[in-house]
Order: C-alpha cells, then structure tokens, then sequence
C-alpha cells in the first residue's frame, strides 16, 4: 500500500505539471484528495493492512495529501500571475515616447536668472537674521539724493545721470541705496536688512551697459558696528555664493553716503606666477560698501552719536554675467525663451 | 589722470619697489591706479648696431638675412626694408623686446629661417613718422649703446588714476599733492621745496612799481579770489627739453614757454591758471562778472559759446577775456609776438564751474579741477611758481610791481575737528595707540593736540570738502593704516527671528507656483515703455502723467500703464521659435506717483489650440494655493470688470474672458488675445493671459487656513444623471442649481462628462454625491432627494435625457 500511495504522488505530480488551467488544476486536486479521489480510494484498503502498516501508512498518506495541497496551492498561483501576465501584456504602454521625445513646444519652468542669484543672496541674508526689504521704483530727490547726503550741488549727481519725471519732482531711483533710508525710518536700532531691487540710470545700453538694472543693497546698525563687522559679513556673504573662501582685498572708495567708504574687490583670475606685474592683477570690482555715513543715520532718523553703522550694494547683473559668462547683458530683459529655458528648473 | 613718478620724485623719494607694487599700494591706500605706463622704456633695452652682411633670403625675394655687429657680439635677422646696406648704424630690437605698439617679440622663423630680433624703423619706435625704412643713425654712432643713451631720450613711468576715485579729493589733482600721500604712505619726508625762504626768494623780486592792471572782482560772480601780476619782457620761444618731457609725457602737447609754464604749474601743484597777452587787454581794468544772457564768447578752441548770465567772464573794457574756471578766449591767449603778460591765478566756485561748463560740454582740465573746490590759500603759492618759471626762462623778464588781489577774505585759519583714539578705533575695529594715530595725522599734514581725545586741525586744502567730521578723520587713519590690517569680526548681537515680508513672501509664491505648476518661464520686460509699442497694441491708456523728460529713446520715455504690451512683444519674438511656450512676470505698473502695484501676467501660447482653459485651471488653482475664496465670473456675470484691462480694449477676445473676483473685489482677468491685435504682433495661433493684481496681499501675509472635519462613519450615495443641454449653453450652467437646492446633505455637485448628441443639443452627466456625518441616508430619503435635483435641473430648462 506504501507504494501505491507512493506511486500516486508521481502520478500526480505528472499530471499536474502540463496543466495550463486553473479549472483543470481543480479537478485534479479533487481526482486524488477529493473525498471521493484517489487517495481516498486507496484509503479503503487500510482495514486488510497489518498493524505495522497501519503505523506507516497513516502518515504517508497525510503527507501526501499535504504535498499535494501546497503543489496545487502554488500551481494555482502561477497560474493566476500567468493570466494577469497575459492582460498585462495587451495592455502594454509605449514608454518611450515621454515628455522629453515629444514635441510640445517649449515646456519648461524656472526663474529668471537675475531672481535666483537674489533669492540665493537673500537666504543667505536672512539666515544671519537680516530681513528683506524694497521700496518704490519711482522716488522723490529726498530719498534718492539728499537723505543720502548727496545735495544738489555734489558731483556724484553727475555720476549717477537719473530719469526724471516731466513734473521734475520725480525720479526714478538710480540705487537701492534709497531701501536703507525707508528701512531706517521704519526701525529701531538694532537692525539689519537687505534690498534687492530694479534701478535705472540715464546710460546708453550696449552688451555691458543697461539702463534699467538690478542692486542689493544691505544695512546693519547698531552699537559699535564696525568695519571688521562689514568684511566678515562681506566674506560670508562671497563665501556662500561661491561655495569657497574668497580672496578678498578692501581698497578707499567714494561715495557720498558712506564714511569711511571701500570698494572689496575679489580675486577673480589667478595671476600669472611666473609674470611679476600680473601679481596685482585679476581683481574683479564688485562691492561698494562702507561705514553709514553720521548724515545718513541722521536722515534716517538714527543717532549717530550712539550707534554706528556698514552698508554695501551688489550689482546683480554683474554677478549673472560673470557666473554664467553671458555676453550681452540686454539679454536679460528680453524675454527671448531662448535664452531663458537655459536656466530653467526643469 | 596720468601722473608722472618723475615728477613726483622732486618731492618725496619712492621706495625701490617694483612699480607694480607701488601702484597696487597707491590703489589700496588712496585711490584706483588703472593702469601703469612706461614712457619710452624700450629705448634703454634698443642698442645701435652696425650691418656687416647682407644675404637674399633663400624662401623669399623681398627678404634678406641681415648680420650685425653690436660691439660685443653679433646676430642675425631676417629683414625686408629697402635700405638695408652694409656699414649702416640701425637700431636693434632683441627677442624679449616689447615696442610701443605692445607687441613683445618672440623668436620666430620667418619662411624657415629663424630671426633674432628686429632692426626698428623711427615709426616702429614710436620716434616719430619716418618713412618704412629702418632708423638710420649717423656714421659715429657707438656701437652696443642703448638709444635712450644716445639719442638723450626722456623715460618716464606714470601710473594712470581713474578720476572717479579722486572726485573727493581736490587736494590730489597735482602731483604735489599726490607725493604727500606717497610720504605718508612710506613713510619718507615730503621734501620743502615751497618754503618760507623759497617763498621769500621770490617776493625780493618785487618792485614798487604801480601795476599796469586794476582788479576788480564783482561779488555776485562765481569768483572766490583773484590774484594777478604783470611781467614785462617775457621771451616767447620753445620751452626746454625737461619741461617738453614732462609734459608730452602725461599726454600734453608743448606750445610755447609761457604756456607750457602755465600747464606745468597746473600739473605740478593742481591749480589751473591762466597767463594773458597784457597787449590783448584793452584800458586798465580787469573785471570779473557775470556774463550777459546771450552772449557770445569764442573759447580757445575758436568754438563760439552762447553764455547765460550765470557764467562768469573775466573781462577787459570791452570785452570778455576768458571764461571763468573753464577756458581763455580765442584774443587773449599768449603768442610767439607776447611780451608782457598778465597771470591770473583765481578760484571759482565749484558749483558754478560744473554748471557751466556741463551745460556747455565744455570739459577742461581747468574745469575738471575747479569743480573739485580747490583751496584758495593754495593761489598765491601757485603764483609764485609761475614767477619763478617765468624768471628762470626768460631771465631778462621783469615783475612790475607787487601781486594784486581781489575777492573774499582769505581766510588761513585751519578748522579744528574733534574726535578720540576710541572713536576712531571703534569705527573701524582696530586697536591703536595714540602716538601711532597721532604719527599718521601728522604725515598727512593734519596737526593734532591731545593724546587720546584729539583736536585735529585740518589742512585748509582738504577741508574744502573732503575733511568735514570725524568720520572723515577715521577714514585718513583706516587706508594709511590699511584696511587689510583689520581683525575681521562677527558682531555681537541679540539674535532674533526673521520672516521674509509679505512682499517677499508674495513674490516667492508667485514665482514658485508658476515655474513649477504652471511649468512657466519667468521673464522680466523694461518698466519703462514707448508710446509706438502701446499703440501696436492698441492699448488706450498712453500713460503721459508718467513721462520722462530725458529719455534715451522714444521706445522707453514712460513708465508701462500694464505689462499687457510687454507681453505681447515677447510673446511675439518667441513665437517665431516655439510652437508651444508659457511665461510669466511678476512686475511692477504705474499709473501714478502714489503707488505701484505689484501684478502678475502669465502667458500661455500655442500654435494650434486655445489654451485658455488651461489658462482658467492655473488661476483657480494659484489662488487656491494662495489660500484666496475667490470667483471667476464670466462677462455676463461680472459686476466690475477688471481695471487691468479696459473693457473696450480691442485685444479681448469676444468669448474667452473672465473676471477674477476675490474678497468682493475684482482683482484681475483671463482672456484670450484677439487674433486683429495678434496679427498686429505678427502672432500666429492662440495666446492666453492671465492679469492679476497682487498688490494688497503684499502688505499682509496671507494665511492658508486648513480646517479638519472629522471623517464621517458613514458612507456617501452618488446619484447620475444625464441631461439636455443646448449648445449655445455652458455646461457648467447646470451646476448652478446645487445653491438652489439648499440642501445641507448635498456634498457636491460636479459634471461627469460632456457629450455631443445632435447640432443642438449635447448631453451632460451629472454627479450628484449625498452624505451626513451623523447617519446613514435611507432610500426613501436619497430618492427625495434626487427627485428634488431633477426638479430644479427642469425648472432651469435641464431636462432628463430620455
């Protein structure tokens, strides 16, 4: 008996492995363990058996039916992954043909250039605690010249040739140096800020030259402020953007709403070792800033004799141009998508 | 401004440095040297040398292979002029050599053979404008001898100072001045050369005679102070070399010894002045007044000037002379003819000065220094450099007389500034003592009192303008010092929170939502606008309030009433290169001086379809994620059409426009461009634009609010059903009803799908989803309410699709 139930598991092990069918798995499983199957017609023949056998058989015969179970368990579930496979494979997609092969036109997201390296600075700003800031394009002489301590009579009204308005009352900002007098009339010190902002001057526009233009201006105003306060802001600043320790050298520069005032200049180019004149060489002028000149506290209400005070400006263009080497900064207020797909985010 | 090392050499002793170094410490201690120039350099490194053999060159006909001696050694060139012969004494360039072209020769085969150098024409040399030949020099020349030695020639280096970086510093506009700082930069005596003795050399040469000329100086004029004196028997004749040198040098042209005398004071001590032909000068009196409105005066320069009577003039009884602080006239100027002059050295207000000769465009380099505000105690000391030029060129020449002046009082005395070791060292971070701050004053010609708390009197010619308070002051000690020197520091302070503004906040949104969301580009157009590009797009609004009086174009006289134009523009250029594209701005309009709202525009073009739908779900969508209840009516429905966009401008479409509503109050619109104003832009396809204005929500941060219901227990029943609608009616009309049924378990209303039945009519499905938080709803109840949206969908003329 041990070998007809023996014998049956090979049986049904051949039967079962051609099957292709869930229903014809069924009937199998019902052909040799169903109560009426194969197994249990050999079961029938127990009685004759000698109680040894009976020892021996009661567990084959279990065992079997089990194996039988789980090879009919997992021949289902093949089974069923085949046929899901098939309505798969009619439902096949074509992957290939994505966004990126298709021609839509130009689909593409980002911001200009100019507003990244700002939104850039300004983070930087904001994570050493100074707020952002900005103010009217079109200003008054009061807050683009005098408050600055620059008065009717200074030459540096020359420098900066401004628009005016026909009523000759007003003008359109030439710098965002105008943030700092409305952020200070706004506080109390101590304070800290920045403003990023569009600024116009009266100039012929070439590959270099625009009249309409973005700065940075920032301030911070306190007790006891001072210039190495203003370099160690200035570095950090340098230093985020670029991702590296600049070399930076601060040099006397004029202008009028700053006293002392510098121009920080960075190491752009290495010079040439081997050139002894090229050992001064490859400054790049990017930093006006300076001490808060004592008038210009005053006009932004603020007592110079109790705090002190550095601001700087940052020509954003500039920063562009030079970071990406782009070669005609009127580019910029184009809109040609050309130009600004290149520094989209996706 | 070109400045002589030469020259400054009279007066302080440079360090042996490199010259490089030099400039690079004047940039970093007082101003920016752009550039340094060596004056004739390569002549000491050009040696004489003497032909010896000439062979044709075997590649080329024209060439030869030139041998020469230089004394102690010999080469070779490859040479093509014409006057090569043997025996000849020519200069000679060797490889290394840079010649004024700047051009530094290297070696290099000419057609395969190599050449050592370069024998030098006079026009290679930068000698003069001979002929294409090479430089012949005469039989006894030496050989192996640098040309600068033999031809006796000026060398000269001179570091080029951007102007801008003087503007503050009248003082530095002479090289005297310029070798003060250069003391005090190294440390090296500033040399008395312009003593109390020197001074009273000079003025033993004065005689009692009466002065041929009267002075007389009007107050309401720009002059500050006048100081003349007659010389009698001048010689007029061509300066002496050094003085040519010196000036050809720095870039002027030598004239005559008179008025080369007069540019070389200028230069030297940085105070224009000017010698007049006494012949030219009728009657006795010189006056100074202001000019008439009209009047003509030719300049120097044979230029006919119309004056305005707030120029000043310097003239005689008939005429004017010259044109105060600016420029002499055509007739008074001295001549190869001059015997006697008269010399004007004066002071003008800086203001005026700048005035007229910006108005004139007249810049000089009297102007350029005038407008400075020069120092008038420095006039009497440049007068009588003048004399003693003046003397020592023409020797036979004689002072009549004593100096004369006229104008306000000269004042000598210096103004005193108070300030402290402490104030000074807190303002720039630095730790110094008193004696070395004191030591630094003292080099720049500032005299102190005290030890810590210091009264500084300011030399009279740095408190023109420059030197007004004790800032001024820390300035002079932090760049001597140098500001490299200085610890660099985070300050100490309260650490408090930061928020970006509501503005920024806004801005960042915008940009975000719409580069990400809305996969737009972000472009920025001018604010500034012509009239010609809003008459192309037809926009009534030209904005003529917001006119500039000095444009540079006409395309960009005004600020924009509307980014609307601007957009158009670009989107024109840019549909010449894509058949698809989207962008946005997020700009400023001006429709006055009072405020300038911050708007939004987004574009969304295609070649083929309409993309205004797609223009409609960015919008909701954006305000949605602003957090904003908002409505988008369309035309028929709208109370107030958006101010963004005149209502009867030509450019709407005449279907595809809605009105954004937000708060109560319209904010801005979406619509689709016309194609009559397309074509205009030369736009073929379909452009939709969203105008929205962001301005109030810039001054306060908007809070998206979430609020959280409980989720309900039991489950929601959906009813569908399909409707007639007529195709002249919006689908979305249907959806009106959900008000009208005021049904508090109705959860929402949507439309399922749109289908065409017939040229009339279409087909709507209709979702229906009931619900309530505290119960299930029966069937009896859920049949109420289908039968009562029925209902209301016929009452709206909705009828049930059979």
């Amino acid at each position: 008996m041990l070998n007809k139930i023996q014998s049956l598991w090979t049986d049904f092990e051949s039967e079962l492995q051609p099957l292709n069918k869930q229903a014809d798995v069924l009937n199998l499983k019902a052909k040799y363990i169903g109560k009426k199957g194969l197994i249990s017609d050999v079961m029938k023949g127990l009685r004759d058996a000698s109680v040894e056998e009976k020892k021996a058989i009661g567990p084959k015969s279990n065992e079997v039916k089990k194996n039988i179970e789980l090879a009919i368990q997992s021949k289902l579930k093949n089974l069923q992954i085949l046929e899901m496979n098939e309505k798969l494979e009619k439902e096949r997609i074509d992957f290939s043909v994505r966004d990126s092969v298709l021609d839509q036109g130009l689909v593409s997201g980002g911001i200009h250039p100019v507003h990244q390296i700002q939104r850039t600075i300004e983070d930087i700003f904001l994570s050493m605690g100074f707020e952002v800031l900005d103010g009217p394009h079109i200003e008054n002489e009061h807050y683009n010249f005098e408050a600055l301590n620059i008065p009717k009579t200074h030459p540096a009204r020359d420098m900066q040739d401004t628009f005016w308005f026909k009523d000759k009352l007003h003008l359109l900002r030439t710098h965002t140096s105008t943030i700092q007098i409305r952020g200070m009339e706004e506080r109390e010190p101590p304070f800290a800020f920045v403003g990023p902002g569009k600024v116009f001057r009266c100039e012929r526009t070439d590959a270099t030259h625009e009249s309409c233009f973005h700065q940075l201006e920032g301030m911070m105003v306190g007790e006891n402020i001072n210039t190495g306060h203003l370099i160690y802001f200035m570095k950090t600043l340098l230093k985020e953007i670029f991702q590296k320790d600049m070399e930076v050298r601060l040099r006397p520069g004029y202008f009028p709403f700053v006293e002392p005032g510098f121009e920080l200049d960075i190491r752009w180019k290495k010079p040439d070792p081997k050139d002894e004149d090229a050992k001064h060489s490859g400054w790049l002028e990017l930093l006006p800033c300076g001490m808060v000149h004592p008038n210009v506290l005053k006009a932004g209400g603020v007592d110079p004799d109790k705090y002190s005070g550095f601001a700087f400006g940052l020509g954003l263009d500039r920063l562009v141009m030079v970071n990406y080497k782009i070669d005609d900064i009127r580019y910029l207020h184009k809109g040609d998508l050309r130009f600004n797909s290149q520094f989209s985010h996706f | 401004m070109l400045i002589s090392l030469n020259w400054i050499k009279d007066f302080v002793d440079l360090p042996a440095e490199n010259i490089h170094d030099i400039a690079n410490t004047f940039t970093m201690k007082t101003a920016e040297v752009e550039e340094v120039k060596k004056v004739n350099a390569h002549l000491d490194i050009i040696k004489i040398a003497e032909i010896t053999e000439i062979e044709k060159h075997p590649e080329a006909d024209k060439l030869n292979l030139v041998s020469f001696n230089l004394g102690d050694s010999s080469a070779r060139v490859v040479c093509g002029a014409p006057n090569v012969k043997v025996g000849l004494k020519v200069p000679y360039a060797a490889i290394g050599t840079t010649l004024p072209g700047g051009f530094t020769l290297e070696p290099k085969k000419i057609r395969g053979v190599l050449s050592e150098g370069m024998l030098c024409s006079e026009t290679e040399l930068g000698l003069g404008d001979g002929s294409s030949g090479l430089m012949e020099l005469s039989a006894d020349a030496p050989l192996g001898v640098s040309l600068k030695e033999y031809l006796k020639i000026h060398t000269d280096t001179l570091i080029d100072v951007d102007n801008k970086s003087l503007t503050h510093r009248p003082d530095l506009w002479g090289y005297y001045g310029i070798a003060r700082e250069f003391s005090a930069i190294y440390d090296k005596p500033l040399k008395d050369k312009f003593s109390k003795s020197w001074q009273g050399n000079i003025e033993a040469k004065f005689s009692n005679d009466i002065s041929p000329i009267n002075l007389k100086v009007k107050e309401n004029s720009s002059c500050l102070g006048f100081w003349g004196i007659s010389i009698d028997n001048v010689k007029v004749e061509d300066s002496p070399q050094w003085i040519k040198d010196r000036l050809e040098a720095v870039g002027l042209r030598a004239i005559n010894n008179i008025v080369d005398i007069s540019n070389y004071v200028m230069l030297e001590l940085g105070l224009p002045l000017h010698i007049y032909d006494r012949a030219s000068i009728s009657g006795k009196d010189v006056t100074v007044h202001l000019a008439s409105d009209e009047e003509k005066f030719t300049t120097l320069d044979e230029i006919e000037r119309s004056l305005l009577s707030t120029d000043t003039v310097i003239c005689d009884k008939d005429k004017a002379l010259v044109l105060a602080g600016v420029m002499g006239g055509a007739n008074s100027g001295v001549s190869e003819n001059t015997k006697n002059v008269f010399i004007e050295v004066a002071n003008w207000k800086a203001e005026e000065v700048r005035k007229t000769s910006t108005r004139l465009g007249l810049r000089t380099d009297s102007s350029t220094r005038f407008e400075k505000s020069l120092d008038l105690n420095l006039c009497y000391r440049s007068l009588l450099r003048t004399i003693e030029l003046i003397l020592e060129l023409c020797p036979d020449a004689k002072i009549i007389g004593k100096p004369i002046y006229d104008g306000i009082k000269i004042n000598p005395e210096r103004q005193v500034i108070n300030t402290s070791k402490n104030y000074i060292n807190s303002l720039l971070g630095l730790e110094l003592s008193g004696e070395e701050i004191i030591k630094i004053f003292e080099s720049l010609d500032f005299k102190v009192q005290g030890d810590e708390e210091f009264q500084v009197s300011v030399p009279t010619y740095r408190s023109t303008k420059d030197i007004q308070g004790a800032h001024d002051l820390a300035e002079e000690i932090g760049r001597i010092v140098g500001y490299d020197t200085i610890p660099i520091k985070s300050p100490k302070l309260a650490v408090n929170p930061v928020r970006l503004s509501p503005y920024k906040e806004m801005e960042r949104k915008v940009q975000d939502f719409m580069s990400l969301h809305a996969k737009s580009l972000e472009v920025m157009n001018y604010p500034l606008i012509g009239k010609k590009l809003l008459e192309k797009a037809s926009w009534n609004d030209l904005n003529e309030d917001l006119e500039l009086v000095n444009a540079l174009s006409v395309e960009q006289d005004r600020m924009r009433p509307s980014l609307v134009p601007g957009l158009l523009e670009m989107a024109s250029i840019n549909a010449k290169n894509f058949s698809d594209f989207s962008f946005f701005e997020w700009g400023r309009i001006y429709k006055d001086f009072k405020k300038e709202q911050n708007i939004l525009g987004l574009c969304l073009y295609s070649k083929s379809n309409s993309r205004f739908i797609e223009l409609l779900n960015t919008t909701e969508k954006f305000l949605n994620y602003l957090g904003l209840n908002f409505q988008i009516v369309t035309k028929e429905d709208s109370r107030k059409k958006s101010d963004l966009v005149n209502s009867d401008w030509k450019g709407l479409h005449p279907h595809e426009y809605m009105d954004i509503v937000v708060r109560g109050k319209t904010l801005g619109c979406a619509f689709s461009v016309h194609p009559i104003v397309l074509r205009d832009f030369k736009i073929k396809g379909k452009l939709s634009i969203l105008q929205l204005n962001l301005t109030q929500f810039c001054e306060q941060t908007l809070q998206k609010i979430h609020k959280y219901q409980t989720i309900s227990k039991f489950p929601y029943s959906t009813f569908d059903c399909t409707v007639l609608v007529p195709k002249n009616v919006a689908a979305g009309e249907t959806l009106k009803i959900s008000k009208k049924l005021k049904n508090k378990d109705l959860k929402s209303m949507k439309i399922v799908k749109v289908f065409s039945l017939n040229d009339t009519e279409n087909a709507v499905t209709l979702r229906f989803s009931f619900g309530n938080s505290e119960k299930t709803l029966d069937s009896e109840l859920l049949k109420n309410y289908e039968n009562q949206c029925l209902e209301e969908l016929s009452k709206a003329g909705f009828n049930l699709k059979s």
